[in-house]
């Protein structure tokens, strides 16, 4: 279960990013997160696995006070939560299965890693988690000679390598096509409903939320203005979500 | 209204303001409210009167004229609320600061032309590099002679075939005037006499005219007066005079200049590799403490990027040439001396270039590596190394490339490599030589330039 207490986060510029946000998310959720560009999404999960500090206010994992842990702590609760990323943040002059196994760097030593010594069981791994998303074929390409939608899934793939039991997906198909986008949010669901991975996902389409969230949170100016169920989102919730000039736009 | 516009808006009056900048330059300015400006004209005024008599230029004083009348007009025109611009008071005091550089820097192009013929030789040099010649051969004609004379001088006479060189007496004393003739030499052959006495010690013969030099005519043959030196010994004794000359033989060889040329240049490419590598190694390591991206963890660890990249900036403000005069007094003269000057050069650029190639990565990859719960040390490898690593080799081979160019003047103070053996034969005036050296610094300079430029294209 993971737990957010009273997060708060402010930049260095006096932007208030987050203002005193709590919730909860039960394992297994698939749970959402909506809301403008600069709502505060981002911040919120990156203030999770502290790739940003939080200013003030508690993050607690299984029971584990995040916000708390030292270096080799906050390592072990990282290499427990998974990350995607809306630019897919792979190293690009590296082969798609390095790309993979970096998934495993919370797990072995850094010298083995360093020296490429992966065990037989991280690259097999490795390549069964690429066979699941689809593009085993292209392991030792260039993780730059990959299109949007094949990096994404490298990605997912290199997340599964942590064991994850939390996947953060911090706008995964905000750079895709709408057809593409389904794909990877499949994938993603996959990993919740089969897998038991909780997910916490930020999107900016409201009907992708609603297709793939078991509960949804709105953020907006860095408070919680809606959390519950995705048909609980009327035009009138929209609306006040997203300003009042805003019209919804589908993706199918 | 519009004669209210046409009225100057301003109560200073112009006569006024151009008198007060006559006498005080930039004080008309001042009184017009346009204080900075005559401030920066009264400075300027004042610099420049300083640089006349500091460098007692005073012949340049009537160069200042346009910049004084003009300011004066200026302030009038502010007090008539005018806007005068900058550009005529930038242009007269431009006029008066390039003829005082124009006298400091002795500019005398008529030098230029005049002393022409002096760099002739040079210039003939360089186009005749001396890269290749024959092999020398010293041919020696030996003919006896008895000093002082003696009773019975018996002295074996010279060979039939070849040359041959008589004397006009068998035995002589000390002083006296021996002619010597030549027979059967070489056409036109140049040479000189030679004196070996009795123990074989060698010396010029002297003739009335100083050392004894010996032209052989279209026949082969010469004539030629020596004057015989004073002997140790006062019994007779059979020394030796002899008529030598050299003759290039053989097919064009390498030259001992080229040997020379390609040894040290070796050295001098031996130099720069030395230094880039050694700089390259400790430039990659301090880049990572110069690198604000990396640096910006907490206050101690920007402290740290601070005092990095301010002593790389003083280290590369220091030219090599300077460091190599340091290192030649510290390790003694020689390449090592070059190469330690490189290499703190060398440190110096890449770690700014290769800091600067770390500030420009990526984040994301970054981030992604970091929350995987991958350890520092880590997330460098995996993270940023991976995305460093093209330009700093297309860095590297550059600076390989401007240290070859470097390691070829080091020489000129002591540090080793080919500019020591360039500035040794520019000094001996032997032209011929320096050319052979400049031509092999151009050709292994340009060969490296483009070398680097190819392995640049390939990584990036």
């Amino acid at each position: 279960m993971l737990e957010v207490k009273h997060l708060s986060k402010i930049y260095d510029d006096g932007t208030h990013a987050l203002n005193d946000i709590s919730f909860e998310v039960k394992d297994g959720e698939f749970l959402v997160v909506i809301g403008l560009s600069g709502s505060g999404k981002s911040t919120l999960l990156r203030c999770i696995n502290r790739l940003i500090e939080p200013t003030s206010g508690q993050v607690i994992w299984d029971g584990q006070d995040v916000t708390a842990a030292d270096p080799s702590q906050l390592r072990r609760v990282r290499r427990q939560i998974g990350m995607i990323f809306q630019h897919f943040n792979l190293v690009k002059r590296l082969p798609v299965l390095t790309n993979v196994l970096t998934g495993r760097l919370g797990y072995v030593s850094a010298a083995r890693s360093i020296l490429g010594r992966w065990s037989g069981a991280d690259r097999a791994r490795a390549m069964a988690n690429l066979e699941l998303v689809g593009i085993a074929n292209k392991a030792h390409n260039r993780a730059d000679e990959l299109s949007g939608g094949q990096q994404q899934r490298v990605g997912i793939a290199r997340a599964l390598m942590q064991d994850p039991k939390l996947l953060l997906a911090d706008e995964p198909v905000a750079s895709l096509d709408p057809a593409t986008s389904h794909s990877v949010m499949k994938y993603i669901e996959q990993l919740n409903r089969e897998m038991g991975v909780t997910v916490l996902c930020s999107l900016h389409f409201l009907s992708l939320a609603r297709t793939y969230a078991t509960r949804i949170i709105a953020l907006k100016d860095g408070v919680i203005v809606f959390d519950g169920g995705p048909l609980d989102i009327d035009d009138a919730r929209f609306r006040e979500i997203y300003g009042e000039e805003a019209v919804e736009v589908e993706i199918r | 209204m519009s004669q209210a516009d046409s009225l100057p808006r301003t109560s200073h009056n112009p006569t006024l303001a151009t008198l007060l900048s006559l006498i005080v330059p930039g004080s008309g300015q001042a009184y017009t409210g346009k204080r900075e400006r005559g401030l920066l004209i009264l400075l300027t005024a004042g610099v420049l009167i300083f640089l006349l008599g500091w460098l007692n230029l005073w012949v340049l004083a009537p160069l200042a004229l346009p910049f004084w009348l003009w300011q004066a007009w200026e302030a009038r025109l502010y007090a008539q609320g005018r806007n005068p611009g900058t550009m005529r008071l930038v242009l007269s005091i431009a006029l008066l600061v390039y003829a005082i550089g124009w006298q400091v820097t002795q500019i005398d192009l008529s030098r230029v032309i005049t002393s022409a013929p002096k760099v002739v030789p040079f210039v003939t040099g360089l186009v005749q590099p001396s890269y290749f010649d024959r092999q020398i051969d010293t041919t020696s004609i030996p003919a006896a002679i008895q000093i002082p004379c003696g009773t019975t001088p018996n002295l074996s006479s010279a060979t039939d075939t070849g040359p041959t060189m008589r004397l006009s007496a068998a035995c002589a004393n000390p002083g006296d005037r021996i002619t010597i003739s030549g027979a059967g030499f070489p056409a036109d052959t140049e040479g000189e006499i030679w004196f070996q006495n009795a123990i074989g010690d060698r010396a010029r013969a002297r003739g009335t005219d100083g050392l004894l030099a010996f032209v052989a005519d279209e026949n082969g043959a010469f004539s030629i007066d020596a004057l015989m030196p004073v002997v140790a010994n006062s019994d007779p004794q059979t020394h030796r005079l002899e008529a030598q000359y050299v003759t290039r033989v053989g097919p064009l060889g390498l030259s001992e200049t080229s040997r020379l040329v390609i040894g040290r240049m070796g050295e001098t490419i031996a130099q720069a590799l030395m230094a880039t590598t050694l700089g390259a190694i400790l430039a990659v390591f301090i880049s990572f403490f110069a690198a604000r991206n990396l640096m910006r963890v907490n206050p101690a660890t920007l402290a740290v990027y601070y005092v990095t990249r301010t002593l790389l900036n003083i280290l590369r403000a220091v030219e090599p040439l300077i460091m190599a005069i340091v290192f030649v007094v510290w390790v003694g003269l020689g390449p090592f001396a070059g190469v330690l000057a490189l290499t703190v050069h060398s440190i110096a650029a890449l770690g700014k270039l290769y800091s600067e190639a770390i500030e420009s990565i990526e984040p994301g990859p970054i981030e992604a590596i970091t929350a995987t719960g991958a350890n520092r040390l880590q997330v460098i490898w995996f993270g940023v190394l991976p995305q460093v690593w093209p330009p700093f080799i297309a860095f590297t081979v550059y600076r390989w490339d401007i240290n070859v160019r470097m390691s070829t003047i080091i020489g000129f103070v002591g540090g080793g490599g080919i500019g020591f053996l360039l500035q040794q034969w520019i000094r001996l005036t032997d032209f011929r030589a320096a050319g052979a050296a400049i031509w092999a610094i151009a050709l292994v300079v340009i060969a490296l330039d483009f070398l680097s430029s190819e392995v640049r294209k390939r990584v990036v």
